[in-house]
């Protein structure tokens, strides 16, 4: 009953690759439509992009780090 | 059986417990004076006008390092290069040793916080520099108007915790996956994925400490 409980917050705590992956999707496709318009400027694009997409990945490590204390301290623990 | 663990593996010196990964990477910083002592005596002190070999290299890493870096931080490049250099090479060192069958010293929280609180004290420090003193500091960091200081500065200090924990939690996660797939394939599968999980892994994670290192300077001297 426990460790249910436990892998369902684990997989809660997943939802937030949706998050993550919608944030990502719409920056690439903006960046990609900004490349269309004025090629000239994709290197400052691209870095924007770049730092943008890190602080993205970041929130979703975030989660990842959650599941897996979730899954491996609290499902050890249980 | 697969086991995580926040806290550090022990291990001790002379009878004081320092942790695995302090021998480790006092190993590896050991390694590197040396290399980096033979290097300054065979290539720097000979520097010739067309260079040749090794000094070829030597130029283009450090050349390529200080124009990234003045492309994100202008005139504080000189400054702010060669302390993200060194972040750089020292977290590089210490994760691609994983390759060599090591614990990784940055597997450790306490490794990627000392990472995240030297960019914190470079970025201070090239702010209250390069914007004459605390009062400019202050000044810059109520910059749009004074109501968003304290978001700011909230930011600033979440900066060095973000650092440390995306830094170590892609290191924990890729040893994670690696030990998950040597217990189902232990023969060729692991030959195919470590050349992603333990170097070029390793290589992206070393990039964005560099970049985030130069952006967090920038914010705080523009």
């Amino acid at each position: 009953m426990t460790l249910g409980i436990i892998a369902i917050g684990a997989g809660i705590a997943a939802l937030c690759g949706a998050g993550a992956a919608l944030g990502m999707g719409n920056a690439t496709g903006k960046a990609v439509e900004a490349i269309a318009r004025q090629p000239e400027a994709s290197g400052k694009i691209n870095s924007s992009l770049m730092f943008g997409l890190i602080m993205m990945e970041t929130c979703a490590v975030y989660a990842l780090l959650v599941g897996i204390l979730i899954v491996f301290i609290l499902g050890a623990k249980a | 059986m697969l086991e995580v663990s926040l806290f550090p593996t022990p291990f001790e010196v002379f009878g004081v417990n320092v942790g695995l990964s302090v021998v480790i990477s006092w190993c590896v910083m050991a390694i590197l004076l040396t290399g980096l002592t033979l290097l300054y005596f065979l290539v720097v002190r000979r520097m010739k006008p067309v260079p040749r070999g090794a000094q070829n290299v030597l130029e283009m890493a450090v050349d390529g390092m200080h124009r990234w870096a003045e492309g994100k931080v202008g005139h504080a490049a000189d400054f702010v290069a060669p302390v993200s250099m060194t972040l750089m090479t020292y977290v590089f060192c210490n994760t691609i040793i994983e390759l060599f069958g090591l614990p990784p010293a940055t597997d450790d929280i306490n490794c990627t916080f000392a990472m995240g609180l030297c960019t914190f004290v470079t970025v201070n420090v090239t702010g209250l520099k390069f914007r004459g003193g605390l009062r400019g500091r202050i000044q810059g960091l109520c910059n749009p108007s004074p109501v968003v200081m304290p978001i700011r500065i909230l930011t600033d200090l979440i900066a060095p915790c973000s650092i440390a924990i995306r830094l170590f939690a892609n290191i924990m996660v890729g040893g994670i996956i690696m030990q998950l797939i040597y217990a189902v394939a232990p023969v060729i599968l692991p030959a195919v994925v470590a050349s992603y999980f333990n170097v070029l892994h390793v290589g992206i994670q070393t990039f964005v400490l560099g970049l985030l290192t130069l952006v967090y300077v920038s914010e705080a001297i523009e």
